[in-house]
C-alpha cells in the first residue's frame, strides 16, 4: 500500500501532462486511421514490436533480432505501400479535424443525400427513379441495368438523371452507400384504377412496390413532386423531413443508427483506454525503470549581461554533475541536452560564483543529485580608459659638470585604453629611453610612450610626448 | 551714486582677483590643514636646505634625498615618503611633523640595480597624495 502511495506521489503534474498528451496523440492517430488498411498493418507492426521486446526479455536473441528486422522493414513498407492512403487521410481532413472531433462513419444508406437529391431533381423538374431495396430479392424484377458501383453523392445522382445522360431514363438502385445499378427497367403496375395523370415513371414505381417490399422514390418531371411508392401505394412529399422519416423507417435506421452509435462510442472508449495504458506503460518503463547513477563532466557556460565584461581566468571550466534516472534515459542523453549556465554580475575583479541547481538543465526524467564544485572563482575584467601620468625615462650619463634641474612632459598624462585589471595598478607610463650623454644645454625632445602590455593602447592614438628639460652648471 | 562709486571698484577688484588668482603659487593643503611648502629631490641636505636639486641622479652620487617642508601644522602628525621604482613600491618612510612648521627628509642609497625611473609620493596620514616627485637614477 505504501509503495502504491509513494509511486503516485512521485508523479508530478508535468508527468501527467506528458502522459495525457501522448495518449491523446495516439488516440487521434486511431481516430484518423481507423478503418484503413494502414491502421490494420500498424496494429500488426505494434504487435511485432511487443513480440520482439518479449523475445529479447526472454533471451531469444536471434529471434528478437529477426523480429526487429521485420518490424523495421514493415514500418518502411507501410510508408511506401500505403503512402496514398496516408496522404489522403491528412489531405481529406482539415487541421482542426486532425486534432479535434470524431469524424462520423457512414454505416448504411446516406439518407440525407438521397432526400436532398430527390428534392433538387424535383425542383429542377428532372425525372428520376430511385429504388431502395428492402428484404426481398429484386433480381427477377430488375431488367437490363448497368453496373455502377459508385459511392452515393448528390452530384452523382443529379448527373445520372440529367436529361442528356444515356442512363437517365431508367431507375437507379441504391444499396448501402453505393449506387449499384443505373438504367434499370422496372415492371409496370397492372392496376387499372390509377389516375390518368400518372405517367410511366409512376406506374413503374408502383409496379415494383406491388411485387416487392422495396421503396421506390420518384421525382416528377411534369408536376415537380417527390413521390414514394411503397406497399402498393403512392405518397407525395412536400417537405424533406417526411421523406427522411419514410426512408429511415424503410431502412430500419432508427434502431440501427443507435446501435452503430453505441458501437462507435464503445470503440472510441476502448481506443482511449488502450492509448492511455500503452503510453502509461511506455512512460513508466522509460522514466521509472531501474535507477542509474552517473557523473557527467559538463562545460560551464557563463551568461553576462554586459558584453564588455570578459572572463580572464576561471578556477575550473567544467563541473561534474551527478545525475540519476532510468538506464534508458541516461543512455539517451546527448551532449547538448545537459547544460550548466551561470549568471555572472557586471562587477569586475576576482569573485566566487555559486552554481545553483537551477543553473543546470537536464533532459526530462533525469534528476540532478549533486554539482561538483558548487562554486567557481572567476576573474572578470572590462575594457576601460584611464588617464595616466607620463614620466621621461632617462638613461646614460649626464656630463659631470651638468645637473638636470627640471624635466617636464607635455602632455603630463595620456589616456590609456585596456582591460581594467591591467590598468588598475598602472600609475605611470614611461617614455622610450632618452639618452643623456649628448645633452649639453636645456632643450626639448620628442619621445614615444612605451606601454608594457600589447593589450594596452593609447586612447587618443597619438603616442608621442614632448619632454622639456633644463640643465645647468653644477655649483660645486 | 555712492553705491555706484563703491560697487564698481569692488566688482573690478573681484574680477582681477579671480583672473590673477590661479597664477599665484598654490600650496597643496592636506585634509588635516597641513600645507606642503616644498618638495624636491636633491643630492644632499645641508642644515635644513636641499642642495643640488635635480631630476636626474648619477649612480656615482650613491644616494638621493627627498626634501619636504610643511607649514600650518596644528598638531604633531605624520607623513609618508613612498618611493616607487618603475611603478613598484620600493620603500615607504614614516616621518613625524611637529607644529607649526617642519622640514623632513628621507634618503635612498642606491645600487646598480636601482637605475631607472623613480617617483616619490608624499602622502599624509589619511592617505591623500600631497605631491608626486619624479626623477631618474642613471649611470
Amino acid at each position: 500500500m505504501g509503495g502504491f502511495v509513494s509511486f503516485f506521489s512521485g508523479i508530478g503534474w508535468l508527468d501527467i501532462v506528458d502522459i495525457l498528451l501522448n495518449s491523446y496523440i495516439l488516440f487521434r492517430l486511431y481516430v484518423l486511421f481507423r478503418g484503413t488498411k494502414t491502421f490494420r498493418v500498424l496494429v500488426g507492426i505494434a504487435f511485432l514490436w511487443f513480440l520482439q521486446r518479449a523475445a529479447f526479455a526472454l533471451g531469444l536473441v536471434l529471434f528478437s533480432w529477426a523480429i526487429q528486422g521485420i518490424t523495421a522493414a514493415g514500418a518502411l513498407i507501410v510508408i511506401i505501400v500505403f503512402r496514398n492512403e496516408i496522404r489522403s487521410v491528412f489531405q481529406a481532413t482539415d487541421l482542426k479535424s486532425i486534432f479535434w472531433g470524431i469524424p462520423g462513419k457512414v454505416y448504411g444508406t446516406p439518407v440525407e443525400i438521397i432526400v436532398e437529391s430527390m428534392f433538387e431533381l424535383a425542383r429542377k423538374r428532372i425525372g428520376a427513379l430511385l429504388v431502395i431495396p428492402g428484404n426481398d430479392d429484386l433480381d427477377e424484377y430488375l431488367n437490363n441495368g448497368i453496373d455502377w458501383q459508385g459511392v452515393v453523392s448528390k452530384e452523382m445522382l443529379l448527373s445520372i438523371f440529367f436529361p442528356d445522360n444515356p442512363v437517365h431514363d431508367g431507375a437507379t438502385v441504391i444499396k448501402g452507400g453505393r449506387v449499384e445499378k443505373v438504367g434499370v427497367i422496372l415492371p409496370l403496375s397492372e392496376r387499372t384504377d390509377l389516375p390518368s395523370y400518372l405517367g410511366t415513371r409512376h406506374r413503374a414505381a408502383l409496379g415494383l412496390s406491388e411485387r416487392t417490399d422495396a421503396l421506390v422514390l420518384l421525382a416528377s418531371e411534369e408536376r415537380g413532386e417527390v413521390v414514394a411508392a411503397k406497399d402498393r401505394g403512392l405518397e407525395v412529399f412536400y417537405h424533406p423531413r417526411g421523406l427522411e422519416e419514410t426512408l429511415n423507417i424503410h431502412l430500419g435506421l432508427s434502431t440501427k443508427e443507435e446501435q452503430e452509435l453505441l458501437k462507435q462510442r464503445r470503440d472510441l472508449i476502448t481506443a482511449g483506454v488502450l492509448s492511455f495504458s500503452f503510453v502509461f506503460i511506455t512512460w513508466y518503463s522509460i522514466t521509472r525503470g531501474s535507477d542509474t547513477l552517473v557523473a557527467l563532466e559538463v562545460p560551464i557556460e557563463y551568461i553576462k549581461s554586459d558584453p564588455e565584461v570578459e572572463i580572464v581566468e576561471s578556477s575550473t571550466n567544467t563541473v561534474r554533475l551527478h545525475v540519476s534516472g532510468s538506464s534508458f534515459l541516461i543512455k539517451s542523453i546527448r551532449p547538448g541536452q545537459v547544460r550548466v549556465r551561470v549568471n555572472i554580475s557586471e562587477t569586475t575583479g576576482r569573485k566566487q560564483v555559486d552554481i545553483p541547481l537551477d543553473a543546470v538543465s537536464l533532459p526530462p526524467g533525469v534528476l540532478l543529485k549533486k554539482v561538483e564544485p558548487s562554486e567557481v572563482t572567476v576573474f572578470l575584467t572590462k575594457s576601460t580608459v584611464k588617464k595616466i601620468p607620463v614620466q621621461a625615462h632617462w638613461i646614460g650619463k649626464l656630463p659631470d659638470h651638468l645637473i638636470m634641474t627640471e624635466s617636464a612632459v607635455t602632455p603630463q598624462a595620456i589616456k590609456v585604453a585596456g582591460k581594467s585589471h591591467l590598468l588598475k595598478d598602472l600609475d605611470t607610463v614611461y617614455t622610450e629611453k632618452i639618452p643623456l650623454d649628448n645633452i649639453r644645454r636645456s632643450g626639448r625632445i620628442s619621445a614615444r610612450v612605451i606601454l608594457d602590455s600589447p593589450a594596452l593602447s593609447v586612447a587618443s592614438g597619438e603616442n608621442r610626448v614632448t619632454v622639456e628639460y633644463r640643465v645647468q652648471e653644477r655649483d660645486n | 551714486m555712492n553705491l555706484w562709486k563703491c560697487y564698481v571698484p569692488a566688482v573690478v577688484c573681484f574680477c582681477l582677483l579671480m583672473l590673477l588668482g590661479p597664477a599665484w603659487p598654490v600650496e597643496k593643503k592636506s585634509a588635516s590643514g597641513l600645507v606642503l611648502d616644498t618638495a624636491v629631490m636633491c643630492e644632499t641636505v645641508e642644515g635644513i636646505a636641499p642642495v643640488n636639486r635635480a631630476v636626474v641622479f648619477s649612480l656615482d652620487i650613491g644616494e638621493v634625498y627627498c626634501f619636504t617642508s610643511f607649514t600650518d601644522i596644528h598638531r604633531e602628525t605624520v607623513v609618508y615618503h613612498k618611493w616607487y621604482r618603475c611603478d613598484q613600491l620600493s620603500t615607504s618612510r614614516r616621518l613625524t611633523l611637529k607644529p607649526p612648521r617642519w622640514s623632513t627628509v628621507s634618503k635612498l642609497q642606491f645600487r646598480e640595480a636601482d637605475k631607472g625611473p623613480w617617483r616619490v609620493e608624499i602622502v599624509d596620514k589619511s592617505g591623500q597624495i600631497l605631491k608626486t616627485i619624479r626623477f631618474s637614477i642613471v649611470d
